[in-house]
């Protein structure tokens, strides 16, 4: 039987009916459109389907929708601003850290989650920031140095 | 692949949670991190008709030290462990153990007492509390009991656990002046693997220089579950740490070693029992410069 929750996405309220058996990512996706996430291994291994869940980044495949009750969400459509691309999206483009496109939300995401709670990482703590998202098109280079340009 | 049909509960309190288990017994599973039960849904490898969801229970995610003794929730994530000061301070090996685990996203959902149920021999977590001296409480409708980590896991992904319990919370006492532990992890890469092989020791000195009065050496991946090698702590109790004595508990490990080799637990049976012996001694040694710090 469906369920029905209470979540905020990117600072918009919703009132969406889940399946108990039914994926974050999935709800992200198909409930509400929000392709941006994208779904990759399903496992929490590449870090495709990265959200942050109440301030925290993690793996929306390995979370229930209904587990999302009450909560709030950020996914990568949320990380713009008014004024436009986000300082760090900007860094992605800037420095070539785009190829394929497919784990550059995740990245993002995971790269923003890192900044927000230390601004000034080193490159070690970059590389662990984003340790739990993989990139096959293997731009991890200028991926960091996106993420270093936008450093304190 | 999607995941199997179940009915979704999420108890309030640790009792209702109790009450829930007790009355779904064997079709029902708790949900913590859900970083193994996820997946285990996912490859159809159990489909519960109950899923019990904990993470939102307050009382399981307490985090605190008070008397000499360090109280992890079943729910703690293990990204709050590896971020505790007060806990990488007296118990360095677990934060280690930690931060070995997944991934920072992973690591962000995975519980501490998640870690412990799965009873996996190649977690990160058990080593490090069974080397500490660790117990569990488990908690049913009548009541609850204490058990050590030492006598709960009883085969890969079974325990000591009964259907009707539930883990509530962890006990690590605070490890005695001249004491240290330590722990090392082997795998392929850093992140998001699953380990080769781990080992955690521990040792307390009689005194500043003293001699070995306590030893504990756990290992993982080397049989059903993690295993204390009690003949390499015989071997060290009584004597003064040196080389050689790490090198003769080493060896005591590879032989009381029984890996499985194939290409299913990533190394050969050769490989794993030469490295149970490395990891023993730089595991020890770690332990015990510690020891002599503190």
């Amino acid at each position: 039987m469906k369920k029905l929750i209470r979540v905020t996405v990117n600072d918009m309220e919703y009132e969406v009916a889940v399946k108990p058996n039914q994926t974050l990512v999935d709800m992200l996706r198909y409930d509400l459109g929000l392709t941006g996430t994208k779904n990759g291994c399903g496992e929490g291994d590449c870090g495709a389907c990265t959200v942050i869940l109440d301030g925290t980044p993690v793996s929306s495949c390995l979370v229930l929708a209904v587990q999302a009750d009450g909560r709030a969400i950020t996914t990568i459509e949320g990380v713009e601003g008014k004024d436009g691309l986000h300082p760090l999206q900007k860094a992605f483009i800037e420095k070539g850290a785009v190829q394929c496109g497919f784990c550059t939300p995740g990245m993002v995401l995971s790269a923003k989650s890192l900044l927000d709670e230390n601004p000034g990482p080193s490159e070690e703590e970059i590389r662990e920031g984003i340790s739990g998202n993989l990139c096959r098109c293997t731009g991890y280079l200028q991926i960091i140095d996106a993420v270093k340009s936008v450093s304190k | 692949m999607s995941l199997p049909e179940f009915d979704f509960h999420a108890p309030g309190t640790v009792e209702e949670a109790c009450r829930m288990v007790a009355g779904f017994g064997a079709k029902a599973k708790i949900f913590a991190g859900g970083t193994d039960l996820m997946l285990d849904m996912r490859r159809n490898r159990i489909s519960p008709e109950h899923v019990i969801s904990i993470p939102g229970i307050e009382e399981l995610k307490t985090l605190e030290i008070a008397s000499g003794m360090l109280t992890i929730g079943a729910c703690v994530t293990v990204a709050r462990v590896v971020k505790s000061k007060e806990i990488a301070a007296k118990w360095g090996a677990l934060c280690a153990g930690a931060k070995a685990l997944g991934s920072c996203l992973v690591r962000n959902l995975a519980t501490i007492g998640g870690n412990v149920v799965s009873a996996r021999p190649a977690a990160d977590i058990p080593p490090s509390l069974m080397a500490y001296g660790a117990s569990l409480v488990l908690k049913k409708t009548s009541g609850e009991r204490v058990v050590s980590i030492n006598d709960f896991f009883t085969g890969t992904g079974s325990t000591a656990m009964g259907p009707d319990e539930i883990l509530t919370r962890i006990l690590v006492p605070e490890p005695p002046p001249h004491s240290g532990a330590g722990y090392v992890n082997l795998g392929i890469r850093n992140a998001c693997d699953i380990n080769i092989l781990n080992v955690s020791s521990y040792i307390a000195l009689d005194g500043p220089g003293g001699a070995i009065k306590d030893a504990r050496i756990v290992m993982g991946c080397v049989a059903p579950t993690h295993v204390r090698v009690n003949s390499a702590e015989k071997l060290l109790i009584g004597e003064k740490p040196t080389d050689a004595l790490f090198q003769r508990a080493g060896e005591a490990a590879l032989n009381a070693a029984t890996p499985r080799g194939s290409a299913y637990s990533r190394a050969s049976a050769e490989y794993k029992k030469d490295m149970v012996k490395e990891l023993t001694v730089r595991t020890l040694a770690m332990a015990y410069r510690e020891a002599m710090g503190r």
